[in-house]
């Protein structure tokens, strides 16, 4: 089978903070794919650079803060090398991204329906009534009765939930091709988080876009995703098909991970926790950047930093335990070069 | 909207009473007016039967619910310098301080809202430290001293601006960089301040999200949002501009309210000085009132019924 060319192809991508107090490097060679149609996530804890990810992909990561190296391909593009303007015709287009919360990402001034068709008439070439037609279907769309209403009305006048959908429609209104969702249900309560989801799976399925998920909500990350990048301390970790992910998980912080998440079938008085905090950028250790709160620890992990490495058909880990598979490999590259 | 309207315009009432108090009392203040009215060598019958027709000898709430009926149909007595009606001579400067008014605050906007916005999206660059400084000097520089120096750079030296009066455009140039230079001072800090605050606000990165360019995000998205505090510092300045003018028309001799104002109080003409400060303090109320007006046409979560 002839191998697709990715949607989104995100190849070593470092994006550092220069500040007063030193640089910070806050995503640290980070590289995945994301295949047409597939929905992929970003999981890890608060500060491990998954947010920043996804703001280096759409070019609006803030001053300080700069991509230093690495390419972000979109659909072979190279995104990094793009001129302002030529990125500014990409968002909002043919990449779009839904934020963490709903009840400030709307601007209080302006109506959603003017909001909504703000993006349309900036990137279609609609009249006045035709983008106003497009934005009701949109509204709609998004699962909001009465939508001729609802576009006159101002998001103070609207829920959480109701908002999120109105993001929804802002984002998905061009059709784009990669929607990135930065959390779109942290922010929202649990019935609206499923109905949140439930909308975007459905217009996954209609309008065949990618979608990146930035959360650290495992349940989300079984909802919908296909496949899941673990990150840690601006470092990938991991990277697994879903299924295979929460199967056998291969990093010891991938475990953790899913430890730590409660279970409806188990009586805990008290949650598994990782122990110790995120390293900050000052002390990052010198080996591998897990190995201060890691159990299984040895000498070479607190030496030597291990690469990402393929350990069967859709898993690939960054870990010294699993040396043995990175040997293996080796062999296969030789025997398939021989 | 209609019905807010009518409950302040009706809460103006109870202030333009205790105004029309503090008016009234102000006459007291500065002594008995009918000394100041009468030559020093008048006798006592003359006093006893000006006193008298003045009303003098009659209680002070009798003398107050006088001056309130006449007040009321905007007589503030004679003007004993101009021999003429106090409210009128008042109403016929009123016009020259608003156009002041109006043209200094046009300059302020139009000097401080592009300096603002500039210095923050440009936030510790040169422009920045430029604009901040600039600031600092303009808020510290008196009028008076600003104005005279404005007069013998520009009209003394290169001859480029008349030194004083009202007639053409250029006379109003130079009063109205003096008195609109410290507002724009204040007006850029607040919005520089304001902007950096509304630029980190999730919307304005929804704006950049959908690709929109960088000055729709900036003028659209957030400078509108920090309007409210810009609205209320230019109604606050503009009623201290009708009311408060005072030494930039004496020092240009601009023929409005303020030197009015000035001449009355040196030459104790109270019937002015009050006409005067009862203009001023309706000009505030109604500063007020189109300020609340504004917010509501700017911000839609403001609800006033």
């Amino acid at each position: 089978m002839k191998q697709e060319q990715p949607l989104l192809d995100v190849r070593h991508l470092k994006t550092y903070f220069h500040t007063e107090n030193g640089t910070v490097p806050s995503v640290e060679g980070v590289s995945f794919q994301i295949n047409k149609g597939e929905v992929v996530a970003i999981v890890g804890e608060s500060g491990c650079g998954k947010s920043v990810t996804s703001y280096s992909i759409m070019g609006l990561v803030k001053s300080p803060g700069k991509i230093e190296a690495g390419e972000v391909l979109l659909d072979g593009t190279d995104l990094t090398t793009l001129s302002k303007r030529q990125m500014r015709k990409l968002r909002g287009n043919d990449m779009s991204m839904i934020f963490q919360e709903p009840l400030t990402s709307l601007n209080p001034l302006f109506t959603v329906g003017f909001q909504i068709s703000e993006v349309i008439v900036l990137h279609q070439d609609v009249t006045k009534k035709e983008a106003r037609q497009k934005t009701i279907e949109m509204i709609e769309k998004v699962g909001i009765p009465n939508a001729e209403k609802i576009y006159s009305n101002f998001p103070h006048q609207l829920s959480g939930g109701m908002r999120q959908r109105i993001m929804i429609a802002i984002a998905l209104a061009c059709n784009p091709k990669l929607l990135i969702a930065d959390e779109p249900t942290t922010a929202l309560d649990v019935s609206i988080q499923a109905q949140i989801l439930d909308l975007m799976k459905k217009l996954r399925k209609e309008l065949e876009t990618s979608i990146l998920i930035i959360t650290h909500d495992l349940g989300v990350v079984a909802e919908m995703v296909d496949r899941v990048v673990v990150m840690y301390a601006g470092k990938v970790v991991e990277e697994g098909t879903v299924y295979e992910l929460f199967r056998d998980p291969k990093h010891p912080y991938t475990k953790g991970l899913l430890e730590s998440t409660p279970k409806i079938h188990e009586r805990k008085d008290e949650l598994y926790s990782i122990k110790g905090t995120v390293p900050t950028p000052a002390n990052m250790p010198k080996g591998c950047s897990f190995s201060p709160r890691c159990a299984f620890a040895g000498d070479k992990c607190r030496e030597q930093q291990p690469e990402l490495v393929q350990v069967n058909s859709g898993q690939k880990v960054s870990c010294w335990l699993h040396e043995e598979g990175e040997v293996s490999l080796h062999e296969q590259k030789q025997t398939a070069a021989t | 909207m209609k019905r807010y309207l009518i409950r302040r315009i009706l809460q103006v009432i109870p202030v333009l009473l205790i105004i029309s108090f503090i008016v009234f009392s102000l006459v007291f203040l500065a002594g008995n007016p009918v000394a100041l009215m009468l030559p020093e060598d008048a006798s006592q019958e003359q006093v006893e039967a000006l006193t008298e027709s003045l009303g003098l000898n009659e209680p002070f709430y009798v003398q107050y619910g006088m001056f309130l009926g006449n007040a009321v149909q905007g007589d503030f007595g004679q003007s004993y310098r101009y021999n003429q009606d106090a409210m009128s001579i008042v109403l016929e400067r009123l016009p020259q301080t608003l156009e002041l008014a109006a043209v200094s605050m046009l300059f302020a906007t139009i000097i401080a809202v592009p300096l603002g916005i500039w210095s923050a999206s440009k936030q510790n660059s040169f422009v920045d430290v430029f604009a901040t400084g600039a600031s600092v000097l303009g808020k510290a520089m008196p009028n008076f001293w600003l104005g005279i120096m404005l007069i013998l750079l520009f009209s003394v030296n290169l001859s480029l601006f008349p030194v004083s009066g009202r007639g053409s455009f250029m006379h109003i140039v130079l009063p109205a960089i003096t008195l609109g230079t410290a507002i724009a001072a204040e007006m850029t800090r607040l919005i520089r301040s304001n902007m950096l605050e509304v630029m980190q606000q999730d919307y304005v990165r929804t704006a950049q999200s959908k690709g929109q360019k960088d000055s729709v995000v900036t003028y659209r998205h957030a400078f509108k949002n920090c309007l409210i505090p810009v609205v209320t510092i230019m109604a606050l300045q503009t009623s201290s501009l009708i009311g408060g003018a005072l030494v930039t028309e004496v020092v240009f001799a601009w023929p409005g309210m303020g030197q009015l104002l000035v001449q009355a109080v040196n030459a104790r003409d109270m019937a002015i000085v009050q006409a005067c400060v009862f203009v001023i303090a309706i000009a505030v109320i109604a500063m007020n009132l189109v300020a609340d007006i504004v917010y509501r046409l700017i911000d839609p979560r403001i609800k006033y019924d």
